[in-house]
């Protein structure tokens, strides 16, 4: 299985040593009794996956080489198939290419500061000698179930320009804050900030389960051996880790390129669109009913995705 | 073996491509005509879709049309504003629509262009009776979709108490005038005196006004005109406010009322939903130390008229007795009713004429204000065009930027994005 | 006792203050926005929209609350979106450590396609989807029914790659021992398997539920009458309005909506204490 590393399953199940086969029949037997054994886990998964997520995907995608506007939803065959024309066409659109920008800045910014901080606050937490973990454990994960509006409402007060702490306490070190969400420059970097106060609690949740997975012997042997902690985590933590930490990257790299709801409620995507997403652009094209065209950038951010995934897995997938 | 499973996908989406290709929309947009509607008590079960509070008091409102129509059965379901046009939109695409629903002015172009909505019937409403701003929003190729239900225009709140101190007890009238006394306000210490909003979502309802009162139409159901001489003149004039300092370009949100009540803001652009809010702001004492205007004169002096219509579905299950429901809300009496109820300013003119509305002063202005209102024509493609207007506006008031390049700018985008006709 | 010992232990010891107080002060700087939206939901509206805000209520009412709950047929719509979340959480915890297992730990044909399509599906955009979704969901005719809110999220991509991360973290060994012992996989997968994955089912639970919970659109577009709505859909409803938004009510809403999702976090939280997995894994 020398395969893209996407796919590089862990090719070390127990069957898959026996070398010294029997007549063909037994083993084609196994071989289908593995087939049914699998597709017998898979299958309820598979039915529900094909029905309710993989039909929409394809229709959506056909709709993404036509001129579908809302205009057509009572007839949507009644469109006209305009071939690539949807693409073409976004990569002559200001507001696209400028989202573009400001959705890498984004992420290039967002996911490993968001990682770093859970991954901290995950160690943290799971270290043995620490008191009162529960609540600690429960505090960071305040900011993901607190209602979007009431954290726009302190964020929007924290920042403001005249009242708000941030620059209140700017001021007592004798620091003239600016205007941080109506300032062209400062407004993305405040976002990322926001981002990354919202969404580690999430992935901490995710690390700290990882990190219990990881077998405390390791760490025994680790200690005999006279390694520091820093040395641990370095040596057994983040290796162990790995697939966890493939995942928290995953999943944060695919939420951020579509991160939508922080200049939703903060900017509308201002000033001067220094944040707009290409989310924000999508859900905008969508809401003027351009659906061809709002698909077609769907696919362009799922392509982008797709490649920041490939990358992360290139970087932190399992090897052989 | 992967390269054969491609070529059969490739081989699927071009043949399906291809059947794509033979479809092609009909482009003889074919007139509707309206039908009749059966005459006779309404009866039967009617779905109706409302938004907001009016989807919250409507239920038992309706009660009183049916006991007129004791074999009909209003059943109302509350919908929220923030996800409205995607509910109707997808309902449209699955054909599961209601009777009747409640529709925001500005989507009536693009939900009437789907051919979803039943035509007006002509028999059983009469455009007469309707402001006739509001009864344009309905209009789509010349045909009317729906009828306004309630109306909201926008007018000037003022401090009186400082205007008087400036020479304007009576407000501004001309645009001479406003920028007088937004000036003479800031010359007393006023920061702002006359609040616009520096671009963002639906700043061109403040801005429009100005370019209609001065001539300019800016987009028709079939032509788009941003660029003329008038339009240029109007947005030097909203850029004005921002040059001389007299408006400022970050106030946080929810801070316009506190600082209009502290005296930082002198006057704002608004609609009637304000008056509430400023009496509950600001208490009994400070209800003699603020007046509303009517918009200030040039050519002309028209404001924007907003609003929501109702319309019947084709896809109806019970289109007459929707139709019928619809008539009974536009009756005046029930007009005033329905504003006693819920504070929705009545559609239809003669309702005005109850004390209830013509009493009230600050209510006045805005019933006076209505009789010179506008709207955007019910293009399906006005909510985009809104969009990029709203940036250029942003540039306008944030930077330097010479009037008549935004306005070639609002041109370009718009003339790009089409009337949708 | 050594010196090097006590030198060891006080390090560890300012270590620790270091520590605590840097986690402490995060805590602070994590828990505002929520303490400032518990409080202020006792708040008259006047008070929570003022610039700049308050902490501590100056009036103190229960008002929004009062408000929320005579206006809402609360009952209905919690239960809805109790049965609603609570199945669409149990779905994906079976499904998807069923088939996690199966991408982890078997070997079939096409299972790197099932797995790619997983990954894919978790990358496309939601919004490309919804209008597609809807009408085939209406041309089944489950359009405002619980079966409409529930079939679309009982398994999702999420979950899968969770389960499936997780469980390649699992030794083989443990595997291959029931196997020599003679279970079938279901068995192993059901007995062996499953209690090992208790931090990992239970992070799933969290996030699955929290997100059926808040979800918003599509049981707003799903169900046609207002029966069927959900709490976020009903909460939407009377707090959001053209013009103005009612923030006491909104706040009140998103103070009652959370409550059941710290719940469901407090009881599940323990999963994620030290010694379990590790004992099972001895």
């Amino acid at each position: 299985m020398a395969g893209a590393p996407v796919a590089t399953a862990p090719a070390r199940s127990v069957e898959g040593k026996t070398s010294d086969r029997p007549a063909g029949s037994v083993q084609r037997r196994q071989r289908l009794r593995r087939a049914l054994t699998g597709w017998a886990f898979s299958a309820p998964f598979t039915v529900l996956f094909l029905v309710f997520m993989a039909v929409p995907v394809v229709v959506s995608l056909v709709m993404s080489f036509t001129d579908l506007r809302s205009t057509d939803l009572r007839n949507p065959f009644a469109v006209n198939f305009v071939g690539l024309d949807n693409y073409t066409r976004l990569f002559s659109d200001d507001l696209f290419l400028r989202s573009s920008v400001n959705t890498l800045v984004f992420v290039v910014v967002g996911v490993p500061l968001t990682i770093v901080v859970a991954l901290a606050a995950a160690t943290a937490l799971n270290s043995g000698l620490l008191r009162f973990r529960a609540l600690f454990r429960v505090g960071f994960y305040l900011p993901v179930v607190t209602s979007i509006v009431a954290v726009a409402v302190v964020w929007r007060f924290l920042l403001d320009p005249e009242v708000g702490l941030v620059n209140g306490l700017l001021g007592v070190v004798g620091i003239d804050g600016p205007s941080w969400l109506f300032d062209t420059k400062l407004a993305l970097p405040s976002l990322i900030v926001m981002a990354t106060w919202r969404n580690f609690g999430f992935l901490m949740v995710i690390f700290l389960a990882g990190l219990q997975a990881i077998p405390g012997d390791l760490y025994e042997a680790a200690t005999l051996d006279g390694a520091s902690r820093w040395q641990q985590f370095r040596h057994v933590t983040l290796p162990m880790l790995r697939p966890t930490l493939l995942f928290g990257g995953v999943v944060t790299g695919i939420g951020y390129l579509q991160f939508f709801e922080e200049p939703f409620v903060m900017t509308q995507g201002g000033p001067l669109s220094s944040t707009l997403s290409v989310s924000y652009h999508i859900y905008n094209q969508f809401g003027f009913g351009n659906y061809g065209y709002a698909a077609a950038a769907s696919y362009v951010l799922f392509v982008a995705i797709v490649a920041l995934s490939v990358i992360q897995f290139r970087f932190l997938g399992e090897r052989k | 073996m992967r390269r054969s499973r491609l070529a059969t996908v490739a081989a699927a989406a071009l043949a399906l491509s291809v059947a794509l290709t033979g479809c092609g929309r009909d482009s003889g947009g074919g007139q509707d005509d309206a039908k009749a509607v059966a005459e006779g008590k309404a009866s039967g079960e009617i779905t109706v879709w409302a938004m907001g509070t009016e989807g919250e008091k409507l239920g038992e409102f309706a009660k009183a049309f049916m006991t007129e129509n004791p074999d009909a059965k209003v059943n109302v379901t509350p919908v929220p504003w923030d996800a409205a046009h995607q509910k109707i939109a997808s309902a449209i695409a699955a054909k599961q629509t209601p009777d009747v629903s409640m529709i925001g002015t500005t989507w009536q172009g693009e939900f009437a262009k789907t051919g979803a909505l039943d035509p007006t019937p002509p028999d059983l409403i009469k455009k007469e009776e309707f402001f006739p701003g509001a009864w344009d929003t309905t209009v789509v190729d010349g045909s009317s979709y729906g009828v306004p239900w309630y109306v909201e225009t926008r007018g000037i709140f003022y401090r009186k108490d400082l205007a008087t101190a400036v020479g304007f007890p009576e407000g501004p009238k001309t645009w001479d005038d406003l920028t007088a006394m937004a000036t003479k306000m800031k010359a007393n210490g006023v920061r702002e005196g006359f609040h616009l909003q520096p671009g963002k979502t639906g700043s061109w309802q403040s801005v429009m006004p100005f370019a209609w009162s001065n001539g300019a139409e800016g987009v028709s159901a079939d032509k788009v005109s941003f660029d003329s001489p008038e339009m240029t003149e109007a947005l030097g004039y909203y850029q004005s406010f921002f040059k001389q300092g007299l408006s400022g370009t970050d106030l946080p949100e929810g801070a316009l009322e506190p600082d209009f009540v502290s005296g930082k803001i002198g006057a704002f652009i608004s609609g009637p939903w304000h008056i509430g809010l400023l009496q509950e702001k600001g208490g009994a004492a400070f209800a003699d130390k603020w007046a509303i205007a009517q918009m200030p004169m040039k050519k002309s002096a028209t404001s924007f008229i907003g609003g929501s219509n109702l319309a019947v579905f084709k896809d109806a299950k019970n289109r007459d007795a929707g139709w019928k429901f619809v008539q009974w809300l536009s009756k005046p009496d029930v007009q005033v009713k329905w504003y006693q109820e819920v504070k929705d300013l009545p559609s239809v003119q003669s309702a005005w004429d109850d004390s209830t509305l013509s009493g009230d002063p600050y209510l006045a202005v805005f019933g006076k204000q209505l009789e010179d209102a506008k709207a955007p024509p019910a293009i399906p493609t006005w909510e985009q065009m809104a969009a990029s207007f709203d940036l250029e506006v942003e540039k306008l008031c944030k930077s330097d930027v010479d009037p008549a390049a935004v306005a070639k700018a609002i041109q370009e985008k718009a003339s790009g994005i089409g009337t949708g006709s | 006792m050594t010196t090097m010992d006590r030198g060891v232990r006080g390090r560890d010891r300012v270590a620790k203050a270091v520590l605590y107080t840097i986690l402490s002060i995060s805590l602070l700087a994590v828990v505002g926005p929520f303490v400032w939206m518990a409080l202020s939901s006792f708040k008259p509206e006047g008070e929570i929209r003022s610039v700049p805000p308050t902490w501590w209520p100056e009036t103190f009412t229960l008002e929004n609350f009062r408000d929320l709950f005579s206006r809402l047929d609360f009952p209905l719509f919690f239960f809805n979106s109790a049965l609603v979340a609570l199945a669409v959480t149990v779905g994906n915890l079976l499904f998807c450590s069923l088939v996690g297992y199966a991408l982890a730990k078997l070997r079939y044909p096409g299972k790197r396609v099932l797995f790619l399509a997983v990954l894919g599906m978790l990358m496309v955009p939601g919004m490309v989807t919804f209008v597609p979704q809807f009408v085939l969901v209406s041309n089944m005719g489950l359009t405002n029914t619980y079966a409409g809110l529930i079939l679309p999220f009982l398994v999702g991509p999420f979950g899968v790659f969770l389960m499936r991360q997780f469980l390649q973290s699992i030794p083989d060994d443990l595997i291959e021992a029931a196997r020599v012992d003679g279970a079938g996989e279901f068995r192993i997968f059901w007995r062996v398997v499953l209690p090992l994955c208790r931090p990992a089912l239970a992070t799933l639970g969290i996030l699955t539920f929290l997100a059926s919970w808040n979800n918003f659109l599509w049981p707003l577009v799903v169900a046609t009458t207002e029966d069927k709505y959900t709490l976020p859909v009903a909460l939407a409803l009377y707090s959001i309005g053209q013009n103005r938004t009612d923030f006491g009510l909104l706040l009140a809403g998103a103070v009652v909506v959370v409550l059941p999702v710290l719940i469901v976090f407090l009881l599940l939280q323990r999963h994620f204490m030290r010694g379990i997995a590790t004992t099972g894994l001895k």
